[in-house]
């Protein structure tokens, strides 16, 4: 049952077909769109409330890859990337635990897909490599012979391991802690589920951390020159 | 957080070049359908284009999103706070100047004000002492005035006592002298006697 419409056509957009998943995906984006709008809409010089929250979120955020981002322009540059990044993964991993998830057609938790994973990881790969071009030219080509060019065929090893690692990482994590709560839920309904629930809410944080961490770390590194 | 649009769409482009290229050869690998229709009850297939291709769109929208509603809005609010502390920061050190001018110029005002002070009273007190010492010098005048006028009249006073004891002198040694003698005495014994009468008397008065 839990793996009932993870991968199905939900309807017909034209000829493209829409996944149950890419419906939740629109309701994520329409939630943090709404929150966001009435966080900012009437924005006061001292911050309250709403405003306050998501403030600190973002702020957080930006002064967070700050630190992994040694260069300071690139940092301003990248950080909204990254702190969507976070925001979306951080809902997207959250919204498996509203009771109905994965049952109800067209709430689908997104992250629990590696075709989802794999395209944010696609993105911060194909980040990666416009920050390290604009900030360090044709001298970023430069990485692929370094130290020594026979080291080339490790270093595209490398880039092709970097996006695949941040795909199935944060698609284990969230597939994992979604199947063990629905059989958690099968087998004992009361109860024991609510432990693991506190759990998989620290794990929805660590991996949203984790993955713009990491893409943080890779887009600072190619500014940086240092790859 | 500076709007950077050009770089993101740089990175979608990338993106969405590559998810149809790569949906390209699928298809002309013959495997199109594969990908969109998995079998129920089992795990999501891998590399389901139009997944990639909504989430990557989805993804980017969502950025649009919170630039328009999250990032723009707080980077303004953050430099309009920032202005704001600055702006009040320059007005705090404006006002520090501008209390330590007056510090300053209250403390110099004060100064000259003592000195003002002390001259005032330097002055009050040297005129006092002037007047003083006029006073002293004008009450010994008006003394030693009256002292010397008593003294003359003393001695007008004496003078005058002096001339009306002569007098009374003369009338008793005349009426004294008639009645012991009983007899008339000429004019010139008369002048005599007197004479000798007072010049006795005045030896003896003196």
């Amino acid at each position: 049952m839990i793996f009932a419409m993870w991968d199905e056509v939900m309807f017909y957009l034209g000829p493209i077909p829409v996944d149950h998943i890419i419906v939740t995906e629109w309701l994520v984006i329409v939630f943090i769109g709404v929150i966001a709008y009435l966080a900012t809409r009437n924005m006061q010089i001292v911050p309250r409330g709403l405003q306050n929250l998501f403030e600190s979120l973002v702020i957080w955020t930006y002064d967070f890859f700050s630190q992994v981002i040694e260069k300071e322009n690139a940092a301003r540059k990248w950080a909204p990337l990254l702190s969507t990044f976070f925001i979306f993964i951080l809902v997207c991993n959250l919204s498996g635990l509203i009771p109905g998830a994965a049952h109800i057609g067209g709430f689908q938790p997104p992250t629990s897909n590696w075709n989802v994973t794999m395209t944010l990881a696609l993105i911060t790969f194909f980040a990666v490599h416009v920050s390290g071009i604009m900030e360090n030219k044709l001298h970023y080509f430069a990485h692929f012979i370094s130290p020594s060019p026979l080291m080339l065929p490790l270093n595209l090893v490398e880039e092709v391991a970097r996006p695949l690692s941040l795909t199935i990482r944060l698609f284990g994590n969230i597939f994992g802690k979604e199947v063990v709560l629905g059989f958690l839920l099968f087998l004992a309904p009361f109860f024991l589920p609510a432990i693991f629930l506190a759990l998989a809410v620290l794990l929805s944080v660590i991996q949203a951390v984790v993955f713009t961490m990491l893409s943080a770390s890779y887009i600072g590194a190619s500014t940086s020159g240092g790859h | 957080m500076k709007r950077n649009k050009w770089v993101y769409l740089s990175v979608l482009l990338l993106t969405t070049v590559l998810v149809m290229g790569f949906a390209t050869f699928c298809m002309a690998a013959g495997d199109a359908s594969a990908p969109v229709e998995a079998p129920r009850g089992m795990p999501p297939a891998f590399g389901n284009l139009y997944v990639i291709g909504w989430t990557a769109v989805n993804f980017f929208i969502l950025l649009a999103i919170l630039y328009k509603f999250a990032y723009n809005p707080i980077n303004n609010m953050m430099e309009q706070r920032t202005n704001s502390i600055e702006s009040n920061l320059r007005h705090a050190e404006e006002v520090r100047t501008e209390v330590e001018q007056m510090r300053k110029e209250a403390q110099t005002n004060l100064s000259e004000s003592r000195k003002e002070a002390q001259d005032i009273v330097a002055k009050s007190t040297k005129a006092a002492e002037n007047v003083k010492n006029e006073m002293i010098a004008k009450a010994n005048e008006e003394a030693a005035s009256i002292k010397n006028k008593a003294h003359a009249e003393i001695v007008a006073a004496t003078e005058q006592a002096k001339m009306e004891l002569r007098d009374s002198a003369v009338t008793l040694a005349i009426i004294a002298a008639e009645r012991v003698l009983s007899r008339a005495i000429t004019s010139d014994d008369h002048k005599k006697m007197v004479r000798e009468f007072i010049d006795e008397a005045g030896d003896l008065l003196c």
